[in-house]
This record gives C-alpha cells, structure tokens and sequence, in this order.
C-alpha cells in the first residue's frame, strides 16, 4: 500500500481541526458552566487522570453529574437555551473545535498505512477471552493474526458470534475500539501491519514527528 | 410451614388498598419497546389512562413511538440512552408525573430491585407487576425449585442454586450423566444456563461430559458479559416433551384465576420460541399417550398451589415440560406479562365482561389495586388460538438474525386475526442491531384447531415482505418456516 506523505500532510496542515459534538449521554437537567468561543482543555497528567475544562453539570435523579471536556479546543455552537432545562438523551449542547496534535496526526495517518479491519456490521466488540489477555498495552505490538483466527466475539442482537479475521497476515498494531463499545459498521476495529512493513510504519512516524509542529 | 418461610417472604399486612376510581387518574410510563409497547397504549387507551413512551436513538422510528406522539403529542415520547438505565427510566417518570411504571417483558419486568426502588423513592411509582418480594423469590428459578420441592411440586433434576465453581459443576454434570443411564436413557445429556439468565438466553446442551469444561466456561462468560453474573445452572435435558404454560392473574385481596395453558414448544435452536398454541394441549385434535385433560389440569392446580403459597397478585406465567408419557414438571416462574399472553385472553371468556380480554388491562387494574370483579366460574374457554412471531432470521442458518432495511410489509386484515408490529407500513425501516429482529406478532383464532392452523397459513401465504441488507441481498425471514411448523402444533413428534 503506497501513500503520499506530502499529500496527506499537507490537507492536515491546511485544515488541522476536528468539530466534536458534545451530546448529553443521558436525560437530565442542564446546567452551562462554559461561553461561547471560551478555550477549553481535555484530560491532563500523565495518566490522563486530570478532568478537563468543565462544561456543564447533567442532573438526574438528584445526582450531578460533572460533564468535563474530553478534548482541548474552543466552544462553538453553544445552545444557551437549553439552560437549566431537562433534556433527552443525546441532545447536543455544544460544539468543540479541536486542533489536531502530532500524535493524532500520526493516528490518522496510519489508518492509511495500515491494514484495517473494519466492522462488519453495527455492533458491540470484544476480544475473546484468550485473545484478550494475550493482548494488553506493552505487548499488543508483539500480537501476530493470521487469516482465520478468531480474535472477535461481535455481539449483534443479543447473540455472540465469533469473528474469523479475514485480512492478511500481521502484527496487531493498533487497537481502535473499546472492549464492548457499540461500534458502526464499517468503523475500523484492529490496524493490522505486515512484518515486512513494520519498517516503513516507523519510518512514516519519524518523519510526521519531525515535520509537524504543535 | 417455617421452611418455606425461609425460601420466600409474606407480603406486607398493611399493603394500601387503592380504590377502583384511583385507576383513572394515574399516568403509565411504558419502559418497553416494539410491539409490547403498542400493546401496553392499547390497553391503557381502553382503561382511559395517561401514558408516555421511552425509545432510545435506534428505536427512534419505531412504531411505539410514532404511534404514541400521533395520539398523545411529541410530550408522549422521550429518549432515553438505555432501556436498562433505571435511572433514565424514574427521571423521565418524575419530569412527566407518570405514577407507574409498566415494564413490559425483558429488561426490568423480572428486576426485583428495580421493582423495589420504584415503590420505596421519594416519590413512589405503581410497579405493574407482582410485588418484588415475589419478584425476587419466584424470579430466581433456583428459588423457585425449591419452593416447588417444598410444596411436592415436581421439577427437573439439577442444581438447585448457580454453580460458580468448575469441579463442582463437573461433578454434577457426571452425576446427572450417571442417572440417566442408570434409568435407560439412550443419549443422555444436560443443560448448561446462565443463572441470571431468561427468555432462552445462554442455554447449551452437553452430550458428552469431555467437552463439558469448555461449553461451561463459554456459559460462564457469556453470563458475565450479559448479566454481570458468572453463576450457572446445570439441569438434566428432557428430549421429548412439550413445553406448555399456565396463564394465571391474582390480585392484591389473594384472589386467584387461571386463563388456560398454552403450548410453546416450537422454538428455534436457540430455544426462542415462534409458534405458540392456547390450550395447551386438545384431545379432540390430536390422540395423546396419556389423559390430557387430566395433565392440564394438574399443571394448572400445581400452579395456582405454588401462586396462592406465595401470595402472588399479578400476571404471571407458570413454564412447564410434559414428556411423553405425560410426566410434568415445572421449569420457572415467569413473574411478568409473556409475549403469548394474547392467545390465552384470544379464547378466553369472562361471562360478565363486554368484549374480548385484555390481560395487559387485567394486569394493570390489578397492579393499581383494583380486584378482579370476577372469579373463575365466569371464565369460560372457546376454540384455538395460534400465535407466529415474525422475525427476520434465517433458520437455514442456525436462526441467525438478519440486518438491513424493511421496505415493504403488508399483511391480511381479518376479524379472525390480531397483528402486533412497531414496523412501519408506509415507510423503509431499518432494523436495530441492538435488538432481536422481531417484526410482528401475529395472533390468529379459530373455532376448532382444524380452523386455526388453516387460517394461519392463510395469514403466513398472503403476508408480504421485502427489505435488503447492506450489500443488497434481500430480506431473510422465517415466514416458510412459521408456515411450515403450523403443522406440527400440539404434536408429540
């Protein structure tokens, strides 16, 4: 698989942002906590352990619930008239434009380079339990799949289904779904990278680090 | 009488009593969806009640809710992000004043916490539904068994409480392997179930204990995932019976009738059912090996024994197996309304009540606390009545559910026939992977079984449907299978 680095940088680099809608995840009462255009910051620390910015508090059932950003980027879009208001499910309350850093450049780029393994149909994923303790943050990298292995349990309409992969032969390089997490389908599951071109991956990742700058 | 006491627990004395006229002011929040919702509007419609829906982001252009903003305003539908999210549940019952909750069947219609949080918050709300003592003591089918043992009601021979250790579990399988060879059983085998499991979810059978280990641990994982409970049942697996259920409605002043039986014992390989026929057996259609009517009625005074010890006082559905020679034992208790409870009301009679039974309706006014205004020498029965659940699976596949687009659903409009659906008629609808792919209930009556079955090929024959998935293939239902099993009703085969 060939890509153009140049190109793909440089539609980065003319457009570097993300809009992300922010949509209240349950019912509730709203309560604003952020104005429009204000800069807001995502998770922070090493561990991700320091709450962003917080953007508005979602009460149900007498329990507040702090909505903190998960993205570090500026407020648009934000429905003001929504304040103090219950509101459904999935309402959106506000918009966060987020530029993209190195590394998310890195990520988006790589989903180019690497074989993906999408989703077969809209449903929840796991590993199988074998597979799932084989792989875990240190050793993912290490993890080779062949055509045939059944790594997936897809969890469609109540019924457990294990997944055959299909794709060609690799090291499991990425991982982009959660364990369980309803995913689209369609939506990339594994990236996949043949070890003869764990080289060029690398190669690829050192030249974006180099050339883009936060 | 002490033992039982320590297996279940008595209601409260000083339960409040509401009145008949306290029904008419109450508002029903339907924590359900599909066509069990429909059938809840429907029945809340005849007894004047309020109502709301809920319906999360893939529900949201199923019937349920079109059919309830159409009568009531877009105020009549919220979404939520879960049907299994309580609280999602209570907080739009607050901010719309609902006063009780009907959950349907699934998610928490067998949930005695849910149940219980309903009647003790700040704000309580009704629970339709049996008390959650009763819940939670009849729910447990462990439990259940072993009031059932207490009361010299038979039951199947296994655990009597989940196993969540595998050398115990090993060693019962080999025990329950060991008896039926000893009683001359050709092929043996047991069933592994999820514990916290229901509806036919999670349910395998082993032949063979060398590949017991591996289908228990998949059993255990699977619980895990789905009910956040790793506890397994291990029961001898009867071949050849039928599954039959007794209907029973009791009220909060302990009255208690039945509403026949019915027979379920066609079921997919996932043992789902799809063809159900009310009464449960009929000697006048088909000769059985043993007296029937006497089976019956044994299973139904088993039952209203087992109601009447626990004080039961709602819908609920007593499961049975009846093996050939005409031997009964009980499976589980069912603390809910069923998905078949249309045909018992089909072809019962209540001889002082206008018009057909609703035992939706029956179940509300009861859970408000209204008595029944009735008692079992009214209830009459009259003819057959044969429900076929419509689903989008492929039986040549193992019943595996098919996803994609419905563009075309038309069915029969008869006076003989029901037909239950949250599909809509007028534009495409994409099916939820969330959910089982059920497209429609349909409940068919006939003043013989004879009549029934053929109008229910009738119905099958000219029922039209089309859809295609993703990549274009064209819808898979079981409509031939459905018409094919027709035949098989109320047979031991």
């Amino acid at each position: 698989m060939d890509i153009n680095l140049n190109d793909l940088l440089r539609k980065y680099k003319s457009h570097p942002y993300e809009d992300h809608q922010i949509k209240v995840p349950h019912t509730g009462t709203v309560r604003l906590h952020v104005k429009e255009g204000q800069d807001v910051t995502g998770p922070s620390g090493q561990w991700r352990h320091r709450p962003g910015t917080l953007l508005y508090v979602l009460e149900r059932e007498g329990n507040p619930k702090r909505m903190t950003s998960k993205y570090t980027g500026t407020v648009a879009e934000l429905r003001t008239e929504l304040e103090g208001c219950f509101v459904q499910a999935g309402e959106p309350v506000m918009v966060i434009r987020h530029r993209l850093n190195k590394e998310e450049i890195i990520d988006r780029i790589l989903r180019e380079v690497l074989y993906v393994y999408a989703a077969p149909q809209r449903a929840r994923y796991f590993f199988t339990p074998e597979v799932a303790v084989a792989i875990d943050k240190d050793r993912a990298k290490a993890f080779n799949i062949r055509p045939g292995d059944e790594v997936l349990i897809m969890s469609l309409m109540k019924r457990d289904s294990l997944l055959a992969y299909d794709g060609p032969e690799g090291v499991l390089y990425k991982v982009y779904f959660k364990h369980g997490d309803l995913i689209e389908q369609g939506a990339p599951l594994l990236g996949i990278c043949a070890p003869d071109r764990l080289p060029f991956v690398e190669k690829v990742i050192q030249r974006i680090r180099t050339e883009w700058d936060d | 009488m002490q033992a039982s006491q320590q297996i279940y627990s008595s209601p409260k004395k000083t339960a409040t009593i509401f009145l008949k006229n306290i029904v008419k002011r109450d508002k029903i929040i339907i924590a359900n969806r599909g066509e069990i919702a429909i059938r809840i509007m429907r029945a809340c419609r005849q007894l004047g009640l309020d109502y709301v829906v809920v319906y999360t982001e893939e529900d949201r252009c199923s019937g349920h809710v079109r059919a309830a903003t159409v009568e009531k305003g877009e105020d009549a539908a919220f979404k939520i992000s879960n049907y299994k999210d309580p609280n999602e549940i209570f907080s739009v019952a607050d901010h719309c004043g609902a006063t009780a909750i009907h959950p349907g069947y699934g998610f928490f219609s067998e949930d005695f916490r849910f149940a219980r949080r309903a009647t003790v918050r700040n704000r309580p709300i009704s629970f339709i539904g049996p008390r959650w003592e009763v819940i939670r003591d009849l729910g447990s089918k462990i439990n259940t068994k072993r009031i059932a043992k207490f009361l010299d009601i038979p039951v199947i021979p296994g655990s009597d409480e989940p196993i969540y250790s595998e050398i115990e579990a090993e060693a019962l399988a080999e025990e329950l392997f060991q008896k039926q060879r000893e009683e001359g059983i050709k092929r043996p085998s047991i069933l592994v179930k999820a514990s916290a499991g229901g509806g036919g979810m999670g349910i395998e059978e082993v032949t063979h204990l060398d590949v017991f280990r591996q289908v228990y641990r998949r059993i255990q994982n699977y619980a895990k995932r789905q009910f956040g409970d790793e506890g397994v049942l291990i029961e001898q697996c009867m071949k050849d019976y039928h599954h039959l259920e007794v209907q029973l409605l009791c009220s909060r002043h302990k009255e208690v009738v039945h509403f026949g039986t019915r027979n379920c014992t066609i079921q997919s390989t996932g043992r789902q059912k799809r063809v159900e026929v009310a009464p449960g057996f009929d000697p006048e259609y088909v000769h059985y090996p043993f007296d029937a009517a006497k089976v019956l009625d044994e299973i139904v005074d088993y039952s209203i024994r087992l109601a009447k010890e626990v004080e039961y006082d709602n819908v609920g559905t007593w499961e049975w197996i009846v093996t050939r020679d005409g031997k009964p034992y009980l499976l589980e208790v069912n603390t809910r309304i069923q998905v078949e409870n249309e045909i018992s009301a089909c072809i019962s009679r209540i001889s002082r009540q206008k018009g057909p039974v609703n035992l939706i309706k029956e179940q509300i006014r009861t859970a408000l606390g209204e008595k029944l205004r009735y008692s079992q020498k009214h209830i009459t029965f009259e003819g057959t009545s044969i429900e076929l659940r419509i689903v989008a699976e492929d039986v040549k596949r193992g019943f595996a559910p098919w996803c994609g687009t419905i563009t075309r659903f038309e069915f029969p409009q008869e006076p003989w026939l029901r037909v239950y659906t949250h599909v809509p008629h007028d534009e495409p609808y994409e099916i939820p992977t969330e959910y089982d792919p059920n497209l429609a209930l349909a409940i068919v009556w006939g003043q013989d079984t004879e009549e029934a079955k053929i109008r229910a090929k009738d119905f099958l024959t000219r029922t039209r449907i089309e859809g295609e998935d993703s990549l274009g293939k064209p819808i898979v239902t079981n409509l031939a299978y459905l018409k094919q099993k027709v035949d098989d009703v109320l047979r031991f085969l």
